[in-house]
């Protein structure tokens, strides 16, 4: 965890700053797991609520 | 003298990158402005459906647009940004390899936007990239916008969670893909038959309208809507003057929306280097919408007057005049706006009135508002502006011009890809016991029974919550 780089000096040349994510995670896995996180919790709270709606209809 | 040279050289090269820098972030904040602008036609709606509702039902309706709107756009980051960039030439090319721009495809698409492995690096911030994630914010926000015209339709009766998987649909699959195939340089039907739709009348309007009604199939009409010989009773809204403002604000958003449909001069994802152009390349201004919207506007509400003189049906006029024109803003004369957006405003009503005669009952006239004027403004492109062509300047020479042919192929495509995934989603979601609110919960009111607040709860009496 935390951030990928200790020093911008090293992401910035000639050409400009380099064409790279610059997320806290970027360039590790770490985009692919939050995105499967947050996905679950998306599909979690559909079928809670789900659940919970059809109570109010009984 | 060389030394002046020199000198002159390093300053040209510095104003050069000084100008660049300037376009930069002018195109970028250009497109930023247009996501809040776009977020305005979602508080439009938001007080447009609730002032639709009854006063038993007006949160309800209100915590289902607003749903509508963050499910949608959390699945557009997901996956919908996927569809738009991977399926232009799909199934034509049935393993959607890229088109003659190269910006599409299964490879590219995987390439940009997924928001895992390698691709991630432009589904957030990114060092050298300003563009991604300003055109995503203005896709997604057309994405929640297509979702939330289908929502006004279906109030009163439509269970919440269920309603979010059919907004899902719409907002991802169905306009990603109309988006890829009739907004995209290497759409299919730009290329082929040299669909033109500036402002998104079929892509967005036609296929939500229409995506409604094959929801409403299935939905049914609310309870006390028809009688035993079929005909309709009127359920009034509980808010005239929040629904009349909702829609204004609507188009005070469309005005974002349609600034979002032009690309900007001067950067590598630009068609020119001097001249701003649609989504196909062809040359347009800014002017062009600032004459022809207000006018369009203008048109419907003053159509829609002669035949109601109903505030609501003067500005779903409103709505209906720039829908009616959307598709060719970028090339319609002001005069040519002001009598199409007339006739859209004119024949609305008695549209509405024929749809609610087959037993539909679309709370807010979405399905004509959206899908029939969407699919007549097509219709009238081809036309009025036969022969424009389809793409820009570097297009291949076989680039097929606008036709009244290829504009009525592109209605019937944005017809059933609208009604299509919408009738067997919402099929499907009524299999599984999720679509409509048994009738006795309606009869008691929504509020009273899922929501835990109330809308006025020291002011209007609602006789059905509280009994």
């Amino acid at each position: 965890m935390g951030y990928f780089a200790e020093s911008f000096t090293e992401l910035h040349n000639a050409d400009g700053w380099m064409d790279m994510g610059m997320y806290i995670g970027a360039g590790s896995s770490a985009a692919g797991w939050w995105t499967v996180i947050a996905t679950v919790m998306l599909v979690g709270v559909l079928i809670k609520g789900n659940s919970d709606e059809q109570d109010h209809y009984k | 003298m060389e030394d002046q040279i020199l000198a002159l050289t390093a300053e040209v090269a510095a104003i050069k990158g000084a100008a660049e820098v300037t376009n930069r972030m002018f195109a970028e904040a250009y497109y930023y402005i247009t996501i809040p602008l776009m977020v305005l036609i979602h508080a439009g709606f938001l007080l447009y459906e609730m002032g639709a509702t009854r006063l038993q039902n007006v949160l309800s309706s209100g915590v289902k647009n607003l749903l509508a709107f963050a499910f949608t756009i959390a699945a557009w980051y997901l996956f919908g940004w996927w569809f738009y960039w991977a399926l232009p030439t799909w199934p034509l090319d049935f393993s959607a390899g890229a088109g003659y721009m190269e910006i599409s495809g299964l490879e590219y698409a995987n390439a940009i936007s997924w928001a895992w492995g390698d691709s991630a690096q432009y589904m957030g911030p990114n060092m050298g990239d300003n563009a991604s994630g300003v055109f995503w914010g203005a896709f997604a926000l057309f994405a929640a916008t297509t979702a939330s015209i289908a929502s006004g339709a279906l109030i009163e009766r439509i269970q919440t969670v269920g309603f979010v998987i059919c907004a899902v649909v719409l907002g991802t699959a169905a306009w990603g893909i109309a988006a890829a195939w009739g907004w995209h340089a290497d759409g299919w039907l730009v290329t082929k038959f040299g669909y033109h739709d500036f402002g998104a009348a079929g892509l967005v309007h036609a296929v939500a309208g229409f995506f409604a009604l094959g929801v409403l199939i299935n939905l049914g009409p609310r309870v006390g809507k028809f009688n035993a010989d079929g005909s309709a009773n009127h359920l009034a809204g509980h808010n005239m003057p929040l629904t009349v403002t909702g829609l204004m604000l609507i188009i005070v958003g469309f005005f974002g929306f349609l600034m979002a449909c032009i690309i900007l001069p001067g950067e590598g994802w630009s068609w020119y280097g001097d001249r701003a152009t649609t989504i196909y390349g062809t040359p347009m201004t800014l002017s062009a919408l600032a004459f022809n919207v207000p006018l369009a506007a203008a048109g419907g509400i003053i159509g829609a007057w002669v035949m109601t003189r109903d505030p609501f049906w003067m500005m779903s006029g409103c709505l209906a005049g720039i829908i009616s024109v959307a598709s060719g803003l970028d090339v319609y004369f002001g005069s040519t706006v002001i009598a199409v957006s007339m006739l859209a405003g004119i024949i609305l009503k008695p549209c509405a009135d024929w749809l609610e005669g087959l037993g539909i009952d679309d709370a807010v006239g979405c399905v004509t508002v959206h899908g029939t004027i969407g699919l007549f403004g097509l219709v009238m492109l081809g036309i009025l502006g036969s022969g424009l062509p389809g793409l820009g300047a570097f297009a291949p020479e076989d680039t097929v011009a606008l036709s009244l042919f290829g504009q009525i192929v592109g209605a019937v495509v944005m017809f059933l890809l609208g009604f299509v995934p919408g009738y067997v989603v919402s099929w499907l979601v009524d299999k599984a016991g999720m679509l409509r609110i048994p009738d006795e919960v309606q009869i008691k009111g929504l509020d009273a029974v899922k929501v835990p607040a109330r809308a006025y709860p020291q002011g209007m009496a609602s006789p059905e919550s509280e009994s």
